[in-house]
């Protein structure tokens, strides 16, 4: 390579996301350029005009501008322009003009794709610069994270997970719901007579513009459909599948090819994808026979959720995700131990506590459990069985990696493996006669989940359980006072307050001040409202509505509790990748100063709430 | 322009010397020049570089030639090429000093002529674009004549010349070093660039041209006469 040409390789170098290729890579590009000079106030791209390069700016600046002549971005020396053309068929999305005489370097369109395609990472920057302005601060901060993840290279496309549903224009709305439950579809294509697209209809449809204004089923579908819906092209990105339904505040997306449908996507299709390996690994789990194989599969769990928070993945999506595989370990153990000691004799329901139980696992989690038993279980007679049953799931589970619970929270434990009328007596006990020790219980005990067996065993409990919450001042004012011991590390002037000393020193533990008071949080507005869900978003979104707390309040603790958990999950990650143990501890010195002030207004949102708290409930015990 | 360049780029002249012309200049001069009724954007451009063993086309030679062509006024960079060329006499002391190519480099190199018959049909139908061009010219013209019995005509813009046309506008004083590549390229905003050989210099004056067509007419759609030498 000349030398001229090695100056600009020597540039490209100096720019990201250029400095992501290899060398080779890097090396041969000059020879794929052209460049261009440009007087300052140049209009360089127009909306719609014909861009078939990427612009790098070698020298100078620009500035870029919507359709409306909304500012969005001034970028200079080594950035890119022409982003959006890329990825929308060569035509300009914006205004781009020249501030200042520029010289730009011009990557024709098909290397640019070359180049994406081969470089994850290379094209993921860049389709996320395709949305700029769709990104919250947030997630605008893993754009700098070198190893990013594919999905936004992945075509729409590859996306369509099965065969499209349709109906004509003229079926009843009846037909159309019928059809929809049928094949368990959230949407339908509704078609012309000649198989054109008419337009879509949505569940929600079904719900806003047939039943709550009580519309007859037999009218035709055609009369709630949405007309001429929004579509995409099976050869643009997910993201910008995402980014159109995002933009439109829309679930479903017709794929349309030369003005025929060939698919639909929903947002869970998008989710789906991050999630494919997650329901490999669960079916996997299914199909083994041991404790010690289950382990080498759970062992890929840390892997799973760095590549999900990779993703971009909210932690309300990682914590699903991640206990599904505890929830498929638990089953089949269960399954197993049938098989080795026989059908059960009477009913059972096996439960999860703790965060199996509100769906809130991160990387590995020890384990909360318990078992209820039918009402015709006898002592004498079943005990033995059940006994055996749940010794060989926990200490299966044990095994796999979720280490027995410090605090005996286990089925295999006589006390936690009781029929549901000695359990009516525990909750009863514990709402009506709170003392300290019911509370540790709380946290655990007061977010069950059924996992396998008799479910409907537990929702008689379950209904008992959450009316007498609602109604019990004293317990409300004990479980208040037990979540207020939970401090969020704030000083006075807004400072950190970190851990001193000991092997933890200077470092905020996530965990125990950050999440555990959300979820404190949430749990006693939860029960005080007599809201049954045990997921802390589920509790949160649901408690928006009663008076306890406000629903701006609400809000802000569910933004406080995505970014703590994300931050925790990302700091997870990071020990993940360098081969450490996973812990809550994090050094606040390894977050940008954006991260960091962005921290202390969760923890600020928590304390405000903590305040808030006790003056709806008021405060006792502890 | 003087009479004699004006004499030197006529019709009639190229006729009669075309005529002479044999090998790789015949071919060139079979392709019709470039159209100076033409707009810029419309044109094609080749910048060129070469590097000499001295000053006089008559007695010293080339060294090494670069280039790189210019379409819609946007430099091609896949169409850069630097060649060597293996002068007939050995290479002098300081000739080595100024360009750092040793006899051991040019041993294997083509000679003048085979280099041309690269370069010329790299021209043909194109405008030379050379800072400082009657360096260029002059050197190529008797290599022409030395090995295909015929000067050499090409358009050409100098963008020496288009520099010194706009200080004369401008009307300020000329300053020092006013008209020197690197301070032109630094005036229009152009990154630096090292002077390393004749392709570096060759792209230069690529990235100087069109900066100086940007500043007369931002599409290009001037005609190609008016930036002619």
């Amino acid at each position: 390579m000349s030398i001229e040409l090695e100056e600009i390789a020597e540039f490209l170098k100096q720019h990201h996301p250029f400095d992501l290729l290899p060398d080779e890579e890097i090396n041969a590009l000059p020879k794929r350029l052209q460049a261009r000079y440009f007087r300052a106030g140049t209009k360089v791209l127009s909306p719609e005009q014909e861009c078939l390069h990427l612009y790098i700016i070698r020298t100078g600046g620009t500035e870029t501008r919507d359709p409306d002549g909304q500012l969005l971005a001034r970028l200079s020396e080594g950035e890119c322009f022409g982003v959006r053309a890329m990825y929308q068929n060569g035509r300009a999305a914006n205004n781009i003009t020249t501030l200042e005489d520029s010289l730009c370097y011009l990557l024709p369109e098909k290397d640019f794709h070359d180049l994406t395609g081969k470089y994850p990472q290379f094209s993921y920057f860049f389709a996320k610069m395709g949305g700029e302005r769709l990104r919250s601060g947030m997630q605008l901060l893993e754009s700098r994270d070198d190893d990013q993840l594919k999905l936004m290279s992945v075509k729409v496309s590859d996306l369509i997970a099965r065969d499209l549903v349709s109906i004509d224009k003229s079926a009843s709305i009846l037909d159309a719901g019928q059809l929809m439950s049928k094949e368990r579809v959230s949407c339908l294509l509704i078609t012309e007579d000649d198989g054109a697209v008419a337009g879509i209809m949505t569940d929600r449809d079904l719900r806003n513009r047939v039943i709550a204004v009580g519309r007859s089923y037999d009218e035709p579908v055609s009369a709630i459909m949405t007309e001429k819906p929004i579509s995409i092209d099976p050869d643009q990105f997910a993201f910008d599948a995402l980014l159109t339904m995002t933009r439109n505040n829309i679930r479903h997306l017709p794929v349309m090819k030369d003005g025929k449908a060939v698919g639909m996507i929903t947002t869970n299709n998008l989710l789906a994808r991050q999630s494919l390996s997650a329901v490999y690994m669960a079916g996997r789990i299914g199909k083994l026979t041991t404790p010690e194989d289950m382990a080498k599969v759970i062992a890929q769990v840390p892997e799973l959720l760095s590549h999900l928070i990779e993703a971009g993945a909210t932690s309300y999506n990682a914590g699903h995700i991640v206990t599904t595989l505890s929830d498929a370990a638990t089953a089949r153990l269960l399954q197993l131990a049938e098989e080795q000691f026989g059908p059960p004799p009477v009913p059972y329901v096996w439960m999860a506590g703790g965060s199996q139980g509100r769906q809130e696992q991160t990387a590995l989690s020890d384990q909360d459990n318990c078992l209820i038993i039918d009402d015709a279980y006898d002592a004498d007679q079943h005990g033995e069985y059940f006994k055996k049953l749940a010794e060989y799931v926990c200490d299966g589970l044990h095994k796999v990696g979720y280490v027995y619970c410090p605090g005996e929270m286990m089925a295999k434990i006589d006390e936690w493996r009781q029929p549901a009328r000695t359990w009516q007596k525990y909750f009863n006990k514990w709402i009506e006669q709170p003392e300290p020790k019911s509370l540790m219980y709380c946290s655990v005990w007061f977010d069950l989940r059924p996992v396998h067996g008799t479910k409907s065993l537990f929702d008689e409990l379950h209904r008992m359980i959450v009316s007498k919450a609602k109604d019990n001042r004293i317990f409300q004012a004990y479980m208040v006072g037990n979540a207020l011991t939970h401090h969020v590390p704030l000083g006075f002037f807004k400072n950190f307050v970190m851990i001193r000393g000991g092997e933890h020193d200077k470092t905020l533990d996530l965990k125990h001040n950050g999440v555990v008071p959300i979820v404190d949080l949430a749990r006693i507005h939860a029960l005080a409202n007599g809201v049954e869900s045990v997921n802390t978003y589920e509790r949160l979104n649901a408690v928006k509505a009663f008076p306890s707390i406000s629903n701006q309040g609400a809000s802000d603790l569910l933004d406080a509790f995505e970014f703590i958990s994300i931050t925790r999950l990302k700091h997870q990650v990071r020990q993940i990748r360098r081969g450490e143990t996973p812990d809550n501890f994090l050094q606040p010195e390894s977050l940008s100063a954006f991260e960091r002030s962005h921290l202390k207004d969760a923890f600020s949102v928590i304390k405000n709430l903590q305040g808030a708290l006790e003056h709806a409930f008021g405060k006792s015990g502890t | 322009m003087g009479l004699r360049e004006k004499i030197l780029d006529s019709r009639l002249y190229r006729e009669f010397i075309q005529r002479k012309a044999t090998g790789p200049l015949r071919t060139y001069y079979d392709v019709p020049p470039a159209d100076p009724e033409r707009s810029v954007i419309e044109t094609e451009f080749i910048a060129l570089d070469l590097e000499t063993t001295g000053f006089d086309p008559k007695k010293d030679e080339i060294v090494s030639l670069g280039w790189v062509i210019i379409r819609q006024l946007s430099v091609d960079f896949s169409s850069c090429e630097h060649i060597l060329v293996r002068p007939s006499k050995e290479l002098s002391e300081s000739s080595v000093v100024v360009h750092r190519i040793f006899d051991s480099d040019v041993a294997d190199a083509p000679d003048i002529g085979s280099a041309l018959e690269h370069l010329l049909p790299q021209m043909a139908g194109r405008v030379l674009i050379s800072h400082h061009a009657p360096i260029e010219l002059g050197f190529l013209g008797q290599a022409c004549k030395r090995c295909f019995g015929a000067p050499l005509q090409i358009p050409t813009v100098d963008t020496l010349v288009l520099a010194l046309r706009d200080i004369r506008r401008s009307g300020e004083p000329m300053k020092a070093g006013a008209l020197r590549l690197d301070t032109l390229r630094r005036n229009h905003n152009l990154p630096p660039f090292r002077a390393h050989n004749a392709l570096s210099d060759a792209i230069a004056a690529s990235g100087l041209f069109l900066a100086q067509i940007a500043k007369r007419d931002p599409k290009g759609e001037l005609e190609l006469d008016r930036i002619l030498r």
